[in-house]
């Protein structure tokens, strides 16, 4: 008997916490929170650059002046999850994993749509490189020819359905499968992981003896990797440091990815500048309606 | 008290007599019953909506209408579109298979020689027990610190099952030890006694007639172990890594708690995750029940 | 073969002076390049501008640990008490496996859970964004509640049934003896309890790093975001090198020595209660 009224109870409570969870009217005096990623996330290192959050201080020191009340979300798809589920929230994440995804909607960054045409034409301004990192030149057979497939007609073509500008052209080669073996571990920004995926799935479908993991850890972890041996080939979204190309990182530009300015589907706002997009990520503009000030 | 000779109790014990301590105490058991009620509710919501999430991702609806089982779900090969967790499923149970390779037989080793070999007072044996609660209160990024730093980068071991399998062998030895110890040191002297008096060794008398008795214990202390190993996140994501395919010992593979993580975090594909998340609260119920069916079954024959 | 079982049990011994040894050979040197000062009592943890200030998190941890505790220590211990003495045996072979069910959940899948449920909940019915050290707390409670009814539960019962018989011949009721009489004479393996409840609180990763928000900073409120040490170093671990590196590895031997501070302690008062 307890327990059926107590099993009563429970399923509504549970019922009730889930309405909870319906969206209610967009509230513009709302606090934004702020979503933004880890400080190894080469998205965040991009992202700080292109927009002023990165700017030099009084010592001439260049200063990462992200709010300190920002929520630090280590990846791509929790930056997403959780600005779809907070109607208050806004984020900033790599442009082809957001056309894949229909529960955030990416803003227009003064009046320019988020495209992959747009970045193209360089109107769209945020975006930076998709990179692969490596300890110098290649020497090892399958990492070599792994690249060549990536670079190659058939890569690129996988690169560019994946949200991403390529800059392959008339010129580039066509890939020619030669059976190799082998294994190899690619790690690092997860910005760059799911096309990373891809371009492995394809080229293990032309290689069947060849296995090539994909690890993603975060940019920066990426070229660590790469530089102390615990990937055979590093990722990164953003360009190298001086302090890793005088280690000895080495980078090839595999694609173009722009950063999406991310909002929850319920928000009304549409187009945001690049000093307001600067202004939000300080903590100098904390609600939403004084954004529109 | 001195004239019987029983010793008093080394704790102050209030013999209640007077009516407002039968009030006070008639309110805590109303409180006891309301944290059962509290405790068993969590359970039960965390498993409702688990479950509620969870099982439809097993399912799909074709043009008819009618429920098909995803059997992509559990493909062999891993790919960006199934979303297979079989591989998880099978690294799982290589990594634990390996992890329980290098604890128990050092865990039931140590133990043996704690419980049956050593001088009980010896500083040997302090010392054992000092290291071994120690390990036992490490927290688990610490052992991913250490696995990554000893196994991936030191011993050049790389991001593979192996470099995983020592870490989580680490982690879990301490835990085999001590269970082995105690459930040694439970099977009463009378046993040990019997076999000598009978013209047993010592070696044989341990294997043959203490261990069996003591089985239950350490074989409680082996699932609570395979639990932490399927449930372990941290210290696999670094020393193991998270590779999609089934793994062999030299390969980065990732066990369910991993795919789990992954998944919600990198995959574009939350659903899935529910999924992953169902059937590891299978194992769980799976393991727990497994677990008190051995603990019955030899809890008879002894 | 006596030999053999001597080695295995060598392995313990060998294995924290491994673990021991690289966190110090690895750690230490940081100390040389940062004082140690600094590092504890600093409030801003700026890695690539080489500020390595850990007091955010220490506050972190020791907030998030706490609030599990009071919330989940008295439900914990209150529950074992109803397990061992109050609920009929049908009752206790349901809650039995339920509580077993509890402690086998793997964190990842409570972190999930807390940020699905109860990290909505939070932001809609209490305010903020509700990836807070509020949602952390529950979150911890819960998983700590496991470990606190189990040890308590049987530590409760190891109290000789000839305690609760007395009270009850001198006249005090059911429920008072249990009260009274039983449950101070099983308080120090309830403490064990509580203390080993401590222990995988302050050690918790990957479920709080789903629901806490993570940011770097003194804790500012409940309803607030913090992150706490387990954390610090799980987020910049991948790629943290040099000095970097080091200072994750630092963080690891303070938490290290928390851990063993609270276990000493516990040990020490142990020790001095058998002594009285």
């Amino acid at each position: 008997m307890k327990l059926r009224s107590f099993t009563a109870l429970l399923l509504i409570l549970t019922m009730a916490l889930g309405l909870t969870a319906l969206a209610a009217d967009f509230d513009a005096k709302q606090v934004i929170t702020v979503v933004s990623r880890e400080e190894g996330s080469g998205t965040r290192g991009a992202f700080v650059e292109l927009t002023g959050v990165l700017a030099k201080d009084d010592s001439g020191e260049e200063k990462d002046n992200t709010y300190s009340e920002a929520i630090i979300s280590n990846g791509t798809n929790l930056v997403l999850t959780t600005v779809a589920d907070n109607q208050a929230a806004i984020g900033y994440a790599s442009l082809s994993s957001v056309l894949h995804n229909d529960t955030v909607k990416a803003l227009k960054v003064e009046g320019i749509e988020a495209s992959t045409e747009n970045i193209l034409n360089g109107t769209y301004k945020i975006a930076r490189p998709f990179n692969v990192v490596t300890n110098g030149e290649l020497t090892d057979e399958l990492a070599k020819d792994f690249m060549a497939y990536v670079m190659s007609k058939e890569g690129q073509a996988i690169v560019t359905e994946d949200g991403l500008v390529s800059s392959a052209n008339d010129q580039t080669p066509s890939y020619e499968a030669a059976n190799k073996s082998g294994s190899l571990t690619v790690g690092g920004s997860t910005s760059v992981a799911p096309v990373m995926e891809l371009l492995a799935e394809g080229y293990m479908e032309l290689n069947p003896e060849a296995k090539i993991e994909v690890q993603s850890t975060g940019s920066s972890a990426g070229v660590t990797g790469a530089l102390d041996g615990t990937y055979d080939i590093g990722m990164a979204s953003r360009t190298l440091k001086d302090s890793e190309t005088e280690k000895g990182a080495l980078a090839t530009v595999i694609g173009t990815d722009g950063i999406a300015i991310v909002t929850n589907l319920a928000n009304p706002v549409e187009d945001i500048t690049v000093e307001q997009v600067r202004q939000v990520f300080t903590g100098e503009v904390t609600t939403w309606e004084a954004l529109n000030k | 008290m001195s004239e019987t000779g029983a010793t008093t109790p080394a704790v102050d014990i209030t013999v209640p007599t007077r009516p407002s301590m039968h009030l006070g105490s008639r309110f805590l058991k109303a409180l006891c019953w309301a944290a059962g009620f509290v405790t068993i509710g969590v359970l039960l919501l965390i498993i409702a909506y688990i479950l509620v999430n969870g099982l439809p991702e097993f399912f799909s609806r074709d043009e008819q209408g009618t429920l098909h089982f995803k059997a992509s779900l559990f493909a062999l090969k891993y790919n960006s579109r199934n979303l297979s967790m079989l591989p998880a499923i099978l690294n799982t149970l290589t990594m634990t298979a390996l992890s329980l390779l290098i604890s128990v037989p050092l865990g039931v080793g140590g133990g043996i020689y704690l419980a049956e070999y050593a001088k009980p007072g010896s500083k040997l044996v302090k010392i054992i027990r000092v290291t071994a609660e120690t390990l036992a209160g490490i927290p688990s990024i610490i052992y991913a610190l250490f696995g990554m730093l000893v196994f991936v980068v030191t011993l050049k071991m790389g991001i593979s099952m192996l470099s995983g399998a020592l870490t989580l062998g680490t982690m879990t030895l301490p835990l085999i030890l001590r269970q082995t110890e105690e459930s040694l040191l439970s099977v009463p002297m009378s046993y040990r006694e019997g076999s000598y008096g009978l013209g047993a060794g010592k070696l044989r008398t341990t294997v043959r007639i203490v261990l069996p008795v003591a089985m239950p214990g350490i074989l409680a202390a082996v699932l609570l172990s395979i639990g932490r190993i399927s449930g372990e996140t941290a210290a696999l994501i670094f020393t193991s890594g998270t590779g999609t395919g089934i793994a062999g010992i030299n390969d980065s593979g990732r066990t369910l708690a991993v795919h789990l993580f992954k998944l919600q975090e990198e995959g574009r594909a939350v659903g899935a995750s529910f999924a992953v998340a169902v059937v590891l609260l299978i194992i769980v119920v799976l393991m727990n029940a497994l677990s008190s069916f051995i603990a019955k079954r030899l809890t008879k024959k002894g | 073969m006596r030999g053999l079982f001597l080695a295995s049990a060598c392995v313990c011994i060998f294995a924290v002076g491994v673990i021991c040894y690289f966190l110090f050979a690895n750690g230490l040197p940081f100390f040389a390049k940062y004082s140690a000062w600094d590092f504890i009592t600093g409030t801003e943890w700026a890695p690539l501008r080489g500020i390595y200030g850990i007091l955010p998190m220490i506050v972190g941890s020791f907030l998030v640990t706490f609030g599990a505790l009071l919330l989940g220590a008295p439900i914990g211990v209150l529950t074992a008490i109803l397990m061992a003495r109050f609920a009929s045996s049908r009752v206790v072979r349901v809650m039995k496996p339920a509580v077993a069910l509890l402690a086998g959940i793997p964190s990842v899948v409570y972190g999930f859970f807390g940020l699905k449920l109860l990290v909505p909940f939070t932001r809609n019915m209490l305010g903020g964004n509700g990836l807070s050290m509020f949602v952390a707390s529950i979150l911890l409670a819960i998983m700590i509640l496991p470990t606190i009814i189990q040890t308590s539960e049987a530590a409760i019962n190891a109290v000789p049934n000839s305690y609760y018989e007395g009270s009850l011949a001198m006249g005090a009721t059911h429920e008072s003896s249990v009260f009274r009489a039983i449950v101070p004479a099983a308080k120090s393996g309830i403490v064990s309890g509580i203390v080993l409840g401590i222990g995988r609180a302050i050690g918790e990763t990957t479920a709080i790093l789903m629901v806490a928000g993570n940011q770097a900073r003194m804790p500012t409120g409940i309803l607030a975001g913090v992150r706490t040490l387990t954390v610090n170093v799980l987020l910049e671990m991948g790629y943290a090198a040099d000095v970097h590196r080091e200072s994750l590895i630092a963080t690891g031997v303070v938490l290290f020595i928390i851990v063993m501070a609270i276990n000493f302690i516990f040990s020490f008062i142990n020790r001095r209660r058998v002594v009285q």
